[in-house]
């Protein structure tokens, strides 16, 4: 029996880019504005930020201030009702924007003008339309025949009226998003919907909803990290009034670290909200992905 | 031929060297004349700024330097005043309408104002005592009291009115015929407000007889609550700083007030929107004449009429003071805000910022300065004050804030006793104490309580 001798056999040679070759070294190079930028303007901000928070009595300070657990609550409440009423309602809309009449294209146009109008006047214009004494919404009211009633001067009215302005400003830009995402659904699954004698609400149940579905979370996981950081509608509408009843935790933290000087407690409020932040990060980059 | 890049190396640097050399004028560095950096607070009225910028002009020619002067209104002064203190990188002077209790007192407790004193030292014999006696503050740092401030401007708390509405409800609307006892004075109001609706409800009928501003968000709230509280004979801080809010005595002055305030809210005589103003509000809703009345901590009421609307100025407002005490009918202090100009710990310009601080209160330029606020401000100067613009016979409104300012006893908020108090300011517990009596139907007794312990629990925190 013959035998034959191993035979080593060499691997075969993939030719394998240098991991730091001159290309990568190029690349790296022309990124490096843009990373030292995020470094030094997301990195190390938000490192520094934790460091600040690190302290232990600051939660204990913040926790102690009466109106923190409620400034919570409303947080929860403005983000939680703001963003999925304003989402329900852009889905809904995008459906009657994406028909091809001409009609609904002049009422696009027009349906987009509150996107396009600054914050502050338009907050500011909601305040007065609100004012118990002299606003034009109780005006209505006593145009009809009933009583006037001070929406700024009670906690939920007041929080409903923020809420309100936010969806109104910011539902034209979701419903134009929700548009576009329809927009890409192909045209031959509802022709076979058509064929297999689907109703309207059988079609958005099983073709357009299926197919807007990771879109919608995105926009609501966006929508909500957007609105955990709106300021300027509680500061300009309630700025925390009647009694502080109406703080959001962004309101409260400008409050602490502004007016009060107490950088910590600025730092410590934007930290109780960090971790739910970072949750609706990560499901938004798993989601891209 | 290519040329190597060496070669261009020794021009580069004999360039380099020829410039550092030679070219101060080119870099600009070597000689350039010291800088003076002036955040000042956007005036009311255009011919405060300009008075302003026409003094650091002078100034910047006597002295070779440059002024950097900035204008910012105080809303947005404030919080950049603060952070630029946080972050150690600072102006050289500051002056800001919320500097006396959102700035000086806690940054000088902390240590980062400039000791004043020998410049206080200098212009002690012109200051109004009650108004000096707010520069005087604690470093915790430094474990001593100094003047880390510069008071220079005050206001004090009016009562402005409609005098032809008050006509039109029947009453005689001469400053000298208003009731000037507690129960009289806040019952005429009531009297005009349901005698107008009455006469005429179509035109009157939301009309509101008192503008008490009774809001979390605006600091007027703050400064009628503790205005009226001396009225009823309470205290919240002794002078040494110690928080006496809970003893009996005081306890019993809260509630009362805060009783006072929410009664008047409840029984319909304040616009029901009071709770949520700012401190713009009050004069927005006198202006357009649906409130008869506002207290107001200062005369900018009738003085915005003053440029718009001689006949309102002149006629139409009435301003008068406050009410006697509802304890004994006596008169009783009247809290002074007193605006400072600063100079932060980090300045490398102190000595300048001293120079420029004693030109700009110079008597000559600071009248010119204060004087074109339109008695908005009452200086806090005796010789300032001596000019004829603060008692001119025909002015319907400064005289009265004259009157209010020399004549009568004066003190200090309570932020100049503690720092902790400016945080006190900052939370609004009274206005925050209002609401909870109004919209969450809290008794005043409780409401006080909470207040008063809030209080104890924020001076806890300034050890």
């Amino acid at each position: 029996m013959s035998q034959t001798a191993p035979v080593s056999v060499a691997p075969a040679v993939v030719p394998h880019p240098e991991r730091w070759g001159r290309k990568a070294r190029l690349g790296i190079a022309f990124c490096s504005p843009l990373i030292l930028i995020f470094l030094f303007l997301v990195i190390y901000p938000m490192l520094y930020e934790i460091y600040l928070g690190l302290d232990w009595d600051i939660y204990t300070s913040i926790f102690s201030d009466p109106i923190f657990i409620q400034t919570l609550w409303n947080t929860v409440i403005f983000v939680g009702l703001a963003v999925n009423i304003k989402m329900v309602l852009a889905l809904t809309l995008s459906s009657l924007f994406s028909t091809d009449h001409r009609f609904t294209k002049i009422l696009g146009g027009i349906f987009l003008l509150p996107w396009a109008i600054p914050s502050l006047p338009g907050i500011l214009a909601f305040r007065w339309m609100l004012n118990g004494q002299w606003g034009i919404v109780n005006k209505i009211l006593n145009d009809f025949g009933f009583e006037g009633y001070p929406w700024l001067v009670r906690r939920p009215t007041a929080l409903a009226a923020a809420i309100t302005y936010h969806i109104w400003k910011y539902l034209p830009f979701w419903t134009l998003i929700f548009v576009a995402g329809r927009r890409g659904i192909p045209k031959e699954l509802y022709e076979a919907g058509d064929i297999d004698g689907t109703s309207p609400f059988q079609k958005f149940r099983y073709i357009t909803f299926p197919m807007l579905r990771n879109l919608y979370l995105i926009c609501i996981l966006l929508s909500m990290v957007f609105t955990l950081g709106d300021f300027v509608i509680i500061k300009i509408m309630t700025g925390g009034a009647p009694g502080d009843s109406t703080h959001v935790l962004s309101t409260l933290a400008y409050r602490y670290t502004f007016q009060m000087g107490k950088i910590d407690w600025g730092v410590g409020t934007f930290l109780t909200a960090l971790p739910v932040t970072l949750l609706f990060i990560f499901i938004l980059i798993r989601k891209v992905k | 031929m290519k040329r190597s890049v060496r070669c261009y190396v020794p021009w580069v640097i004999a360039i380099c060297l020829s410039l550092a050399l030679t070219g101060p004028g080119l870099g600009g560095v070597a000689y350039a004349k010291d800088k003076l950096v002036v955040w000042w607070n956007k005036g009311y009225y255009k011919e405060e700024d300009e008075g302003m910028q026409k003094v650091a002009a002078e100034f910047a020619k006597q002295n070779n330097v440059d002024v950097e002067l900035t204008f910012t209104i105080q809303d947005d002064l404030g919080p950049k005043i603060i952070s630029a203190l946080i972050a150690h990188r600072v102006p050289d002077v500051a002056f800001c309408f919320f500097t006396d209790w959102q700035i000086a007192p806690k940054f000088a407790w902390e240590g980062q104002l400039a000791d004043v004193s020998d410049l206080i030292k200098d212009l002690k014999p012109r200051y109004l005592e009650s108004h000096l006696k707010t520069a005087w503050m604690y470093n915790k740092t430094a474990k001593k009291w100094s003047y880390y401030s510069v008071p220079i401007e005050a206001q004090a708390l009016g009562s402005h009115y409609w005098k032809d509405m008050v006509q039109e409800a029947g009453f005689d609307p001469d400053p000298k015929k208003i009731p000037m006892t507690w129960n009289e004075y806040w019952g005429f109001w009531k009297k005009v407000q349901d005698s107008l609706r009455k006469k005429d409800p179509a035109k009157y009928g939301k009309v509101y007889g008192i503008g008490m501003t009774s809001s979390s968000r605006s600091t007027d709230t703050f400064y009628n609550f503790e205005q009226y509280l001396l009225a009823y004979h309470g205290e919240v801080l002794s002078p040494e700083g110690k928080v006496i809010a809970s003893e009996a005595k005081n306890r019993e002055a809260i509630i009362k007030t805060l009783t006072f305030f929410t009664s008047i809210y409840s029984e319909g005589y304040v616009p029901p929107d009071a709770l949520t103003w700012t401190d713009a509000d009050n004069n927005v809703n006198f202006a357009n004449k649906t409130v008869v009345m506002t207290p107001n901590p200062s005369i900018s009421i009738p003085g915005a009429q003053f440029f718009t609307n001689k006949d309102n100025y002149y006629n139409k407002i009435g301003s008068i003071l406050q009410p006697t005490s509802p304890v004994d009918g006596k008169a009783y202090p009247y809290l002074v805000s007193v605006k400072p100009i600063i100079i932060p710990k980090d300045s490398k310009m102190q000595g300048l910022a001293k120079k420029f601080i004693k030109y700009v209160l110079e008597p000559k330029n600071f009248t010119a300065y204060v004087t074109a606020s339109n008695g908005r401000w009452f200086p806090s100067f005796k010789d300032v004050a001596a000019d004829p613009f603060f008692t001119n016979p025909k002015d319907p409104h400064v005289p009265v804030a004259t009157d209010q300012h020399l004549n009568y006893p004066t003190r200090p908020f309570y932020y100049s006793y503690h720092p902790a108090y400016s945080q006190v300011y900052t939370e609004n517990v009274w206005g925050k104490a209002m609401s909870r009596v109004v919209t969450e139907k809290w008794t005043n007794e409780k409401a006080a309580d909470e207040a008063i312990d809030r209080i104890q629990t924020i001076f806890k925190g300034w050890k």
